[in-house]
């Protein structure tokens, strides 16, 4: 598959040459294929908002000559890509909720196909595609103020305003968190969705490494600015070293099988998933039991 | 006599137009003093609503609540009642009155018209419950998510409450930093401090002493997080279980004995290597 995103040699200093000068950013090299799910993992100010920024241009890029950011091939720094890939790469926010202001659900999931000076048949059936995919009934919700939803409706309504822009790629940074458990599980399956109908290309920030573990193909961890892991879950999360350096946590079927491990019960070192560790145990009381 | 005690408690908002929304319905129910209690629900299930009106921010529209035998409705006691009763909410940014440290945590005890060498001892004692002493004379601006919740509890603690009610404190923080939080949270417990647990996190919820769920305004489960988590009403709550409970009932379908309803790690190893060794 080809890379829809490339970015090159890509730092970025806050503040510079100032008391509070900080590296948010720092040399970082990576292409994104195309149809990748990518979970972007890292602590607080480890560089990840700043560096998902860079994907739509809300941050520019501070030095044209030696870095760059493109976007199916178009580089963000020439300014006339810049619109065509805000429409390209859809951002989800961190509570995108608070980013609602219509006084109706439609016109608000309107806002983004209308800046894209779409025909207005285009805009209503752009509307009503996204309402149908987050699961908001067009009928019940169309004319609603999108104040007056649920916290987890208010999320899918702001989600559907993004998607209706139909992104090739979607970024959304920590869309589960504040909701409850069934409200995140809502969210966490709409996701994968929103993959197969819509936006082939998804990057995910999370602090929640089960999420990761069941969701992504892809772990890129960062801290303080740069790299630290690339790698396929198993990969990444295999490696206690590397997890321990780079300040993450493994999924907590992954500690449960340490633990395991250390009583003696020999298990593969691969598992990441409670279903995966559940189906070793069964087995291992089959066997012990012919 | 109970610490806090609701007697019939409902409370309506108003929508405007006349219309009402009920956001909780004739609760009853009493706290003692040392209890860690966490408050689950779904959102919208009224848990919110429930921690504003411990501490009088919301007054009752029918019922009555008693914090140490004093009515939030009756505005004498207002001042009283926020002083035992802390708050620690979602987004520390929201709680921060003061660029320096030591003045952000000295504004409530300065409320309290207290004399200056009282007020610089509390904020000294309460840097230091949190961990936060070298701190002191710092910016809030370049803190940590974590750092700046334990400035927001060090704010309370000036204020030497009995009770500290945390709503969805951890829920913006990291894994770090939602450890932090939840690790002070025992500490002062430990000391005597009642703390109620406002929550989604059921890893949470398995660390306190008692589970009270909320759905739809009313109490649907009251008990410890043992009988919660095996409670049949688990589901119709919303409640997602911890995931080593939920893989703990597929385990049993293998031949797995737990001996117990499983809420902690601990409790799942254990069970899985006697099981294994029998």
């Amino acid at each position: 598959m080809q890379n829809i995103i490339e970015v090159k040699n890509l730092t970025c200093i806050y503040s510079r040459k100032t008391p509070y000068e900080k590296k948010a950013l720092d040399g970082i090299n990576l292409g994104i294929e195309e149809g990748s799910f990518v979970a972007l993992v890292g602590a607080t100010g480890s560089g990840k908002s700043t560096f998902i920024q860079h994907l739509n241009g809300l941050i520019k890029v501070q030095d044209k000559k030696t870095m760059s950011v493109s976007v199916g091939g178009k580089s963000l720094s020439d300014k006339k890509n810049l619109r065509n890939i805000r429409f390209e790469v859809g951002m989800v926010f961190q509570y995108p909720e608070y980013q609602l202001f219509e006084d109706t659900v439609a016109k608000d999931i309107a806002f983004g196909p209308k800046n894209m000076k779409l025909p207005a048949e285009e805009i209503d059936k752009r509307v009503r595609k996204a309402m149908e995919v987050v699961g908001l009934d067009y009928d019940t919700f169309a004319e609603r103020s999108p104040f007056d939803l649920s916290g987890g409706e208010k999320r899918r309504a702001a989600i559907a305003g993004v998607i209706a822009m139909q992104p090739k790629v979607l970024i959304l940074d920590e869309p589960v968190a504040g909701l409850d458990p069934a409200g995140r599980e809502e969210i966490l399956l709409l996701i994968k969705k929103l993959q197969e109908e819509v936006s082939p290309t998804v990057i995910l920030v999370s602090h929640n490494m089960d999420d990761v573990a069941r969701l992504a193909d892809r772990v890129i961890a960062l801290k303080d600015g740069k790299v630290v892991a690339d790698g396929s879950p198993k990969e990444i999360f295999a490696d206690r070293e590397l997890i321990k350096e780079s300040g993450l946590e493994v999924p907590t079927a992954t500690r449960i099988a340490d633990r395991l491990r250390e009583r003696g019960i020999d298990l593969s070192e691969n598992i990441i998933l409670m279903s995966e560790l559940e189906k070793a145990l069964a087995e291992k009381l089959e066997d012990r039991n012919v | 006599m109970s610490q806090i005690v609701l007697k019939g408690v409902s409370y309506s908002y108003s929508l405007g137009e006349g219309r009402s929304l009920k956001a909780l319905k004739n609760l009853s129910f009493s706290i003692e003093k040392g209890e860690f209690v966490t408050l689950l629900g779904m959102n919208g299930s009224g848990k919110s609503t429930l921690a504003k009106l411990l501490n009088g921010l919301f007054i009752p529209s029918e019922g009555e609540i008693l914090i140490d035998g004093l009515s939030t409705a009756s505005e004498k006691n207002t001042f009283e009642i926020r002083k035992k009763v802390g708050m620690v909410f979602q987004n520390p940014d929201n709680q921060m009155v003061a660029t320096i440290i030591e003045d952000d945590i000295a504004f409530g005890p300065e409320n309290l018209g207290l004399k200056r060498e009282e007020i610089v001892k509390r904020v000294d004692e309460a840097l230091k419950s949190v961990g936060m002493e070298e701190f002191r004379e710092r910016t809030t601006q370049k803190l940590s998510g974590g750092q700046k919740q334990r400035i927001a509890i060090a704010g309370v603690l000036a204020m030497r409450p009995d009770v500290i009610i945390f709503d969805e404190s951890t829920s913006m923080l990291d894994p770090k930093g939602r450890d932090e939080i939840m690790d002070i949270a025992r500490k002062l417990n430990s000391e005597g401090i009642t703390i109620i647990n406002i929550t989604h996190s059921m890893e949470e919820a398995a660390l306190s002493d008692r589970v009270i769920v909320l759905r739809k305004g009313r109490i649907a489960i009251d008990g410890n997080p043992k009988e919660v988590f095996s409670s049949e009403l688990v589901d119709a709550c919303g409640l997602v279980l911890p995931l080593v409970t939920a893989s703990s009932k597929n385990l049993i379908k293998s031949g797995y004995d737990f001996g117990c309803a499983v809420t902690s790690e601990d409790e799942f190893v254990e069970g899985i290597c006697k099981t294994l060794s029998k």
